[in-house]
C-alpha cells in the first residue's frame, strides 16, 4: 500500500464563465464591450454578466420567461439583422436585474440583453412593444421571514 | 441644432432614405410618421434614458448578495419561450 505523502488540496472549480461579446456596450456603458456569463451553483435562476476586465463589476441577470413566462418581446428586424438570429432558439435573453436592497429586485423587460448562442454577440435590444413591459418589473422575493 | 418649420403634411428627408413627417398637430401633441429602412432603429428618447438609467443603477459588485425568489421563479419551471423575431 502507498503512503500518501501529501494530500493536495484541489483548486476551487473556476467559474464556468462563457464570453460575451456586447460590440455596442449596454445603454450607458457604451464603452464596456467585452463579458463573461457567470452561472454560480446555487445561484439560479441569476447569473452574473461581469465585465471582463474589472472583475469587481458586474450585473446581475435572469431569465426574463422566468419571471414572466408570458414575456413576448418583439425583437426589431435591425437587431435580428445584426445579431445574425435565424430562429428564436438561436437567441438567449437575460434581463438585467437592479437588486434594491435585501427584499426587492426588478428586471428591467424594455431591453434585455439578446445574445446569439453561437456566434456568443449581443446586444441589449429596445423591444418594439416596450411601451407594454417595465424597466422595473419587480421580482417575486421571497419573505426573509419565511 | 438645425431648425426646419414645417406645415401639417409637410416633410423632412435625412440622408436621401429617412422622411418624416407631420402627420398631426393637436394643442402640444405632433404626430410624426417616420419613414426609414428596417435597419435604422426609431425609439422615443424617454426609453433609451429610462434603460440608461436602469442600467446604471443595475451595475453592481460581484460579491453582492442576490435575493432569494419565492417559489414561482425556479428555472425548472422554464416555459417555452415566445420570442418574435421581425424579419428584415
Amino acid at each position: 500500500m502507498k503512503c500518501v505523502e501529501s494530500i493536495e488540496m484541489e483548486p476551487p472549480p473556476a467559474p464556468t464563465g462563457k464570453p460575451v461579446r456586447l460590440p455596442m456596450g449596454l445603454l450607458g456603458f457604451e464603452q464596456i464591450k467585452d463579458y463573461v456569463l457567470v452561472v454560480n451553483p446555487g445561484e439560479e435562476p441569476f447569473a452574473w454578466l461581469r465585465v471582463e476586465d474589472n472583475i469587481a463589476l458586474a450585473f446581475v441577470v435572469i431569465d426574463p420567461f422566468v419571471v414572466l413566462p408570458e414575456y413576448q418581446p418583439d425583437i426589431p428586424p435591425a437587431d435580428v439583422e445584426f445579431l445574425g438570429l435565424k430562429s428564436a432558439g438561436d437567441a438567449l435573453l437575460l434581463g438585467i436585474v437592479t437588486v434594491h436592497g435585501t427584499s426587492q429586485a426588478t428586471v428591467n423587460l424594455k431591453g434585455p440583453v439578446v445574445i446569439n448562442r453561437h456566434t456568443h454577440t449581443g446586444k441589449q435590444v429596445i423591444i418594439v412593444n416596450a411601451t407594454q413591459y417595465s424597466v422595473q418589473h419587480p421580482l417575486p422575493v421571497a419573505d426573509n421571514v419565511a | 441644432m438645425l431648425i426646419l418649420s414645417r406645415k401639417l403634411g409637410e416633410s423632412i428627408v435625412i440622408d436621401g432614405h429617412i422622411r418624416v413627417q407631420v402627420m398631426r398637430v393637436e394643442g402640444d401633441v405632433v404626430k410624426l410618421g417616420i419613414e426609414a429602412p428596417m435597419t435604422v432603429p426609431v425609439h422615443r428618447q424617454e426609453v433609451y434614458e429610462e434603460i440608461q438609467r436602469s442600467n446604471q443603477q443595475a451595475l453592481t459588485k460581484q460579491s453582492s448578495p442576490l435575493p432569494k425568489l419565492a417559489g414561482a421563479a425556479k428555472p425548472s419551471a422554464m416555459p417555452a419561450k415566445k420570442m418574435n423575431l421581425s424579419k428584415p
